[in-house]
């Protein structure tokens, strides 16, 4: 799901910066100080996932938790991606540091959808959240990465077969880490 | 009159030159190159573009990585390649190629790589961790002292 550097136009990039400077400032003001311990595991859970490869047939892709950090963390998954992100781009060259809006955007986003929209603690719910999120995740891809090629239906078609079984596995996933933040 | 037409179109039009073609052994060096995912993963079957030193506009090869993440190209010019090495997902690898020789490339000092990869994945994903925990700590403490 990261984009790297040099493929995005500038307006894309400033796109990326505004909502999640924007977002990153909400969720700051969201963040409640008993909430910062749990903020910092899920973001060390989202900073070591991307480093767990998951192969389906010929696709590669990694997890990325993003539901599960929407349904707990709420606004303050955009700080959490940010510091996440930030720290992936510098020790790991995932991403980068001009796109690191874009990206955080793009993981940030998804999660604080889910989480206004599946606000019901149950199973059926947390399955959704862990799907939807990479759904949207890669329709937001997409888009970025429209303006770089114009083939939209040909770049979602080939981000979608990668990221549908991620979406599935994702979802169990999702319910495991809710289950134990209920129980913890 | 058809017969006068006959004899111009046989003995007034200009000789056509016929485009064959051939093929030969040739024992030009390539650079070979593997392209992969900073997790380890083969960057198969991506688009590659590669700009020579004397013109960064226009493509000097295009083509694809095969299955393994390979490509190789044989270089014309010394100086610096740029080889653009891109998923179609949002993955792009820009690498840099010093091509210094005769362009027989036969030692590995002809070929000069900028390879940034920071192979230490377990030290970086600790320091990374240990980041985040302390960021939280000093952020909590902020609060306390409030």
């Amino acid at each position: 799901m990261h984009i790297s550097e040099g493929i995005l136009s500038g307006i894309a990039l400033a796109i990326g910066w505004a909502g999640t400077l924007a977002g990153t400032y909400i969720g700051l003001k969201h963040t409640e100080p008993e909430k910062i311990v749990k903020t910092a595991l899920l973001t060390s859970g989202f900073f070591l996932a991307s480093l767990i490869n998951v192969r389906f047939g010929p696709v590669a892709t990694h997890l990325t938790l993003m539901g599960a950090m929407g349904l707990i963390l709420g606004w303050s998954i955009f700080p959490a991606v940010l510091v996440a992100l930030f720290l992936q781009a510098v020790l790991f060259q995932f991403g980068g540091l001009i796109v690191l809006g874009v990206n955080t955007l793009n993981m940030a986003l998804p999660g604080l959808i889910v989480y206004l929209i599946f606000r019901g603690k149950n199973l059926f719910n947390y399955f959704m959240a862990g799907f939807i999120s990479v759904i949207l995740g890669g329709i937001m891809l997409s888009l970025f990465l429209w303006k770089t090629d114009e083939n939209f239906i040909n770049i979602i078609k080939i981000i979608m077969t990668a990221h549908i079984p991620l979406a599935i596995l994702e979802g169990v996933i999702t319910i495991f880490i809710n289950r134990w933040f209920e129980n913890a | 009159m058809l017969n006068k037409i006959i004899f111009l179109l046989l003995f007034l039009t200009g000789t056509a030159n016929a485009h064959g073609v051939g093929y030969k052994n040739s024992d030009l060096k390539a650079v070979p190159l593997e392209f992969f995912y900073s997790t380890g993963e083969k960057m198969s079957y991506c688009d590659v573009k590669i700009f020579s030193p004397v013109d960064n506009k226009f493509t000097f090869q295009t083509g694809r990585t095969d299955l393994n993440g390979r490509f190789s190209f044989i270089p014309d010019v010394n100086g610096k390649w740029l080889i653009i090495v891109n998923d179609g997902q949002g993955h792009q690898c820009n690498a840099e190629l010093e091509i210094n020789s005769n362009l027989n490339l036969n030692s590995e000092q002809d070929i000069k790589i900028n390879n940034n990869n920071n192979n230490n994945l377990i030290l970086n994903s600790v320091l990374g961790v240990s980041i985040i925990f302390n960021l939280a700590f000093i952020i909590k403490k902020r609060y306390a002292h409030k």
